[in-house]
């Protein structure tokens, strides 16, 4: 009983000399590093805070440079920028903008691709990357910069940013004559096309391009529905109704258009087109038969006289799928001559109001000579395409 | 009684956690383990110090040479001069000790001054490193921030009253953290103290090292951010022939270095012998000229140029322009160095690298256009390929290529180019350039690499071939004398003595006199006679080596024991030779005479 207190101090005794050096060491150490600490923590502040100025003040420079064209100096100011904030991106972006903007494609590319292996989801930056792959036309790699851009995230308003894009790739595969690939992606975008007059005119402007006249009439269509006096729009919709045999339609579309705007000369060329075509179709409703005959006999006048043409024509080739006879090249022509030298003495309008049939075998005759010329036997007069446009509309009469 | 008998629980249980935690205590404040404790510590100050000189380094760019990535002609030349004129004072009249770039300087400290680097130094290193490099020189902040981590060491070392080993151990330690938060990596600053510091590896000292290179790296993340030094574009080798490629930057990296070391070499005894006004001019002359060479048009060789290696990783400037930039900054550096302008070595070592690595890389490119070629691979194989060739640290050249890079993909060209640099360099410049640096400065100091390519004598080397007779333990005093009769003496040294093979596995040895003396007494009477075993039971067992032992081993023993058995690793019992005092002798004469 008397021994135990003695061991607890002899216990205490042996903590002694841990007690009374190390930990006060420790604590001291301790102590310095909380208050070095502090102070390197201040001096921190001070630091980054001058920084983050600078690369504030240069950066702003360097917008104000880029927005005014004046390139080079902006790379100084944005390089000076990432000196001080060397991971901003916003900064690194705009420096490549620059160094696009002097054509200087290679390190712009270098900054781009280091800021898409940080974000990948960058759409900006998948845009850029894009445009440098067009310009290396490095198809594949431009291609999966354009899709990734389209499903990236942008600043600002996403949908418009990405519609932008897709637009972008969608010129870009029709410049490569990728109609196909064009198409699905407009197929794509129309369901993204929300209710804005222009977006919808500029959908159906590029179905037009890819020959999707359908989609591009509907869309034409649902622009002109939104805002009701749009001569581009109206222009687009008669082009495609004009594309699909509609001349009536197309007529009226572009006489519109043509009104609205008296300068747009491809609309006025289509529509004295589209009426020549509706002039010399003998089929259309609500004309008299002297009418209809005189349709007839002009008919085949202005193909005989395009026949004459390509008979005259040493470069003329023989009408394809007609063999020609052994030894002439030109006993196909001939054929189609005599079948014209016979039908033409018959066609009256008196024979043709006696003989219904003749009406369709002299029509039939002249859109035969006019499809076999075309393309082949010279400058076709706007008669020839007229006829040639009612040929195609009524190929199975 | 019942509260006699509870309190001697309480008080034995008392007596035991005080004795627990005395335990507790011996552990933490063993010197060893306290001392493991104070790396942490030394870790922690050296960051602290390598964030501030930090600051204190791009406070001087600042306000001595603009904020603005194109500088002023103007201050251009005025910067580096006047400053290399301030810096010149502060050198000569207060702190003598901060020349140089500090590794000669830490590596005399643990060798020569039992751990001593005044304090003084490091107030001296930081304030004219910050400014010479701040001002343009062309310098780097890594070495110096070694001398400031091991100065702070020696400092915190000396306030203890350290053991002198461990005094002399914080100097490395305090290297390590200060390197490591300068490089912010910790692998590549605990592999150079290890290969060009201390020299050895040993478990005590990785342990302090690599606590306190860590302890720094995170001190230093939380105020300057964990971002490396560059940024790393996508590295990758495709074809393994493109080994030859870069095998060819490893024949160019190897001749820069040769350049570059000569040229230090060379020019700094001279710059050294010029009359003593001159010093104050030197750095401002080194200044001067630095300054032309950047209103000459290339500014990038001013400084670390750490954001130059980045541009140059990213494609930034032409292959023609990138040899030129590794040219000039190879004579920038010299001037710099060579004045005793204060400041490192080793970001102008990378520099030059890396642009002479990307300039290799797009030369072979330009004349080989099918070759895949990315101009951030070859400038980190090329930075790797300078710290082989010039700084001769071949181990930490690899890893902290890969620690920079974050990438293993590129460990095969890194090691061909390395190999190839580092073999020609040896070849054309025997003396690696620390190595030549203490010597100029009056300094023995040991040389890691001969310490690494020394050749070690093995106890094979000196051993000789074990003699025809050898007795087991079993004999018979008579057998053994009857053996021992048919047997000519040998007359070398231990030629007396006879090898006895023991049951155990162990060797026992006894001479021809003692077996005669014990045949006198009659221990070779009686039923059978005594055996061997028996007669030597007291004598014990006499130690062995092996063959692959070093030489040095085997002195341990020959001073004792005459004839020490030389035995198989994987059978104790088979004989492979013997050794004995003047086997061992001789063989370090002839060594010696090698």
């Amino acid at each position: 009983m008397i021994q135990e207190p003695k061991r607890l101090k002899l216990s205490f005794q042996s903590l002694s000399p841990y007690l009374s050096r190390e930990p006060v060491t420790l604590a001291l150490l301790t102590g310095l590093t909380i208050v070095l600490f502090l102070a390197v923590g201040g001096l921190s502040r001070l630091y980054h805070a001058q920084q983050a100025s600078l690369a504030v003040r240069w950066a702003g420079r360097g917008v104000n440079d880029l927005n005014a064209d004046r390139y080079k100096v902006a790379i100084t100011e944005f390089r000076t920028a990432l000196l001080y904030d060397r991971d901003n991106g916003a900064y690194q972006l705009s420096l490549a903008e620059a160094l696009l903007g002097l054509k200087r494609t290679d390190e712009a590319y270098a900054y781009l691709i280091n800021l898409w292996s940080r974000q990948p989801e960058n759409g900006v930056v998948n845009l850029e990357l894009a445009r440098i792959a067009v310009s290396k036309k490095e198809t594949e790699r431009a291609l999966r910069f354009y899709n990734n851009a389209i499903y990236a995230t942008w600043p600002g308003d996403q949908e418009t940013e990405r519609r932008k894009a897709r637009l972008e790739l969608i010129d870009y595969l029709l410049r490569n004559d990728a109609r196909t690939q064009a198409e699905s992606e407009l197929i794509a975008l129309e369901a993204n096309v929300g209710e804005d007059a222009a977006q919808q005119e500029q959908l159906g402007g590029l179905f037009l391009r890819v020959g999707d006249n359908g989609r591009a009439l509907t869309a034409f269509r649902a622009s002109l529905k939104l805002e009701r006096k749009n001569p581009a729009a109206e222009a687009g919709a008669g082009a495609a109704e004009f594309a699909m045999g509609q001349y009536a339609e197309a007529e009226h579309y572009l006489e519109e258009a043509v009104a609205a705007a008296p300068a747009d000369a491809a609309s006025a060329a289509l529509l004295k087109t589209v009426r020549a075509a509706i002039d010399m179709d003998p089929y259309r409703p609500q004309i008299s038969e002297g009418q209809r005959d005189k349709i007839v006999m002009d008919a085949l006048a202005t193909a005989g006289a395009r026949l004459e043409m390509c008979q005259a024509n040493p470069t003329v080739s023989a009408p394809a799928g007609k063999k020609p006879a052994a030894g002439s090249p030109s006993t196909a022509w001939q054929q189609l001559s005599s079948q014209w030298w016979a039908m033409k003495p018959q066609v009256t309008e008196k024979t043709l109001r006696d003989n219904p049939d003749l009406f369709n075998s002299a029509m039939n005759l002249a859109f035969e000579i006019e499809r076999e010329a075309d393309g082949r036997c010279g400058a076709a007069t706007d008669a020839d395409q007229a006829l040639l446009l009612v040929a195609g509309q009524h190929q199975d009469n | 009684m019942a509260p006699a008998s509870s309190a001697v629980p309480e008080v034995e249980l008392g007596a035991a956690s005080a004795s627990g935690a005395t335990s507790v205590l011996h552990t933490l404040f063993r010197e060893d383990s306290f001392f493991l404790v104070l790396s942490v510590f030394i870790g922690i100050f050296s960051g602290l110090a390598v964030v501030c000189f930090r600051f204190a380094i791009d406070w001087s760019r600042i306000y001595l040479l603009g904020s603005g990535a194109e500088l002023n002609p103007m201050r251009l030349f005025l910067a580096p001069t006047l400053t290399g004129l301030a810096i010149a004072v502060l050198v000569i009249h207060f702190f003598p000790r901060v020349r140089g770039s500090g590794v000669n300087q830490t590596k005399a400290a643990l060798y020569i001054y039992n751990g001593y680097i005044p304090l003084r130094t490091a107030v001296g290193k930081f304030i004219t490193s910050a400014l010479a490099i701040g001002s343009g020189q062309s310098l780097g902040p890594e070495d110096p921030s070694l001398q400031i981590g091991a100065s702070l060491a020696s400092a915190l070392g000396r306030r203890l009253h350290l053991k002198r080993d461990h005094m002399r151990l914080l100097a490395p330690v305090g290297a390590a953290a200060g390197l490591a938060a300068a490089f912010n990596a910790p692998i590549s600053a605990v592999l150079f103290v290890i290969e060009e510091v201390i020299g050895r590896w040993t478990a005590g000292i990785l342990g302090s090292v690599v606590l306190s290179a860590v302890s720094s790296v995170v001190v230093m993340r939380l105020f300057l951010g964990s971002e490396p030094l560059f940024r790393i574009p996508p590295v990758e080798l495709r074809r393994p022939s493109e080994l030859i490629a870069y095998g060819i930057l490893g024949v160019a990296g190897g001749l820069a270095s040769v350049v570059f070391a000569s040229g230090v070499a060379t020019l700094r005894p001279l710059c050294r012998k010029l009359p003593n006004w001159t010093q104050y001019a030197q750095p401002a002359v080194a200044g001067l000229l630095i300054g032309i060479i950047a209103v000459l048009g290339a500014p990038q060789v001013m400084g670390a140029g750490y954001e130059y290696i980045d541009e140059a990783m990213h494609g930034q400037f032409t292959w023609q322009f990138l040899g030129i930039l590794a040219l000039l900054k190879i004579v920038a550096t010299m001037l710099s160095f060579v004045s005793g302008t204060p400041g490192g070595m080793f970001a102008p070592t990378l520099f030059i690298g890396a642009m002479l690595g990307a300039a290799v890389g797009g030369a072979e490119h330009a004349l080989l256009p099918h070759l895949a070629w990315s101009p951030g691979t070859y400038a980190l194989v090329g930075m790797g390929v300078l710290f082989a060739g010039f700084l001769r640290a071949p181990m930490t050249s690899v890893f902290m290529v890969l620690e920079v890079s974050g990438n293993y993909s590129i460990i095969l060209p890194v090691i061909v180019a390395n190999t190839i640099a580092y073999v020609i360099s040896q070849a054309l410049v025997p003396v690696p350039i620390f190595d030549v640096l203490s010597r100029q400065d009056g300094l023995e100091l040991p040389s890691m690499e001969e310490q690494r390519e020394e050749s070690i004598l093995r106890v094979e080397d000196a051993m000789r071939p074990p003699a025809k007779l050898v007795l087991d333990a079993g004999d018979t005093l008579e057998r053994a004398a009857r053996l021992v009769s048919q047997e000519p003496r040998d007359e070398g040294q231990g030629g007396d003595v006879l090898l006895v093979r023991l049951r155990s596995g162990g060797w026992s040895s006894v001479t021809r006199e003692e077996l005669d003396t014990m045949a006198a007494e009659g221990k070779d009477k009686g039923k059978g006679g005594q055996t061997l075993e028996s007669i030597l039971a007291g004598a014990g067992a006499i130690p062995y080596l092996h063959p692959d032992h070093p030489l040095e081993m085997a002195l341990r023993y020959v001073d004792r024991w005459p004839l020490v058995p030389v035995v198989n690793r994987a059978n104790l019992r088979k004989l492979e030779g013997v050794i004995s005092q003047r086997d061992v002798l001789e063989r370090y004469r002839d060594f010696g005479g090698e």
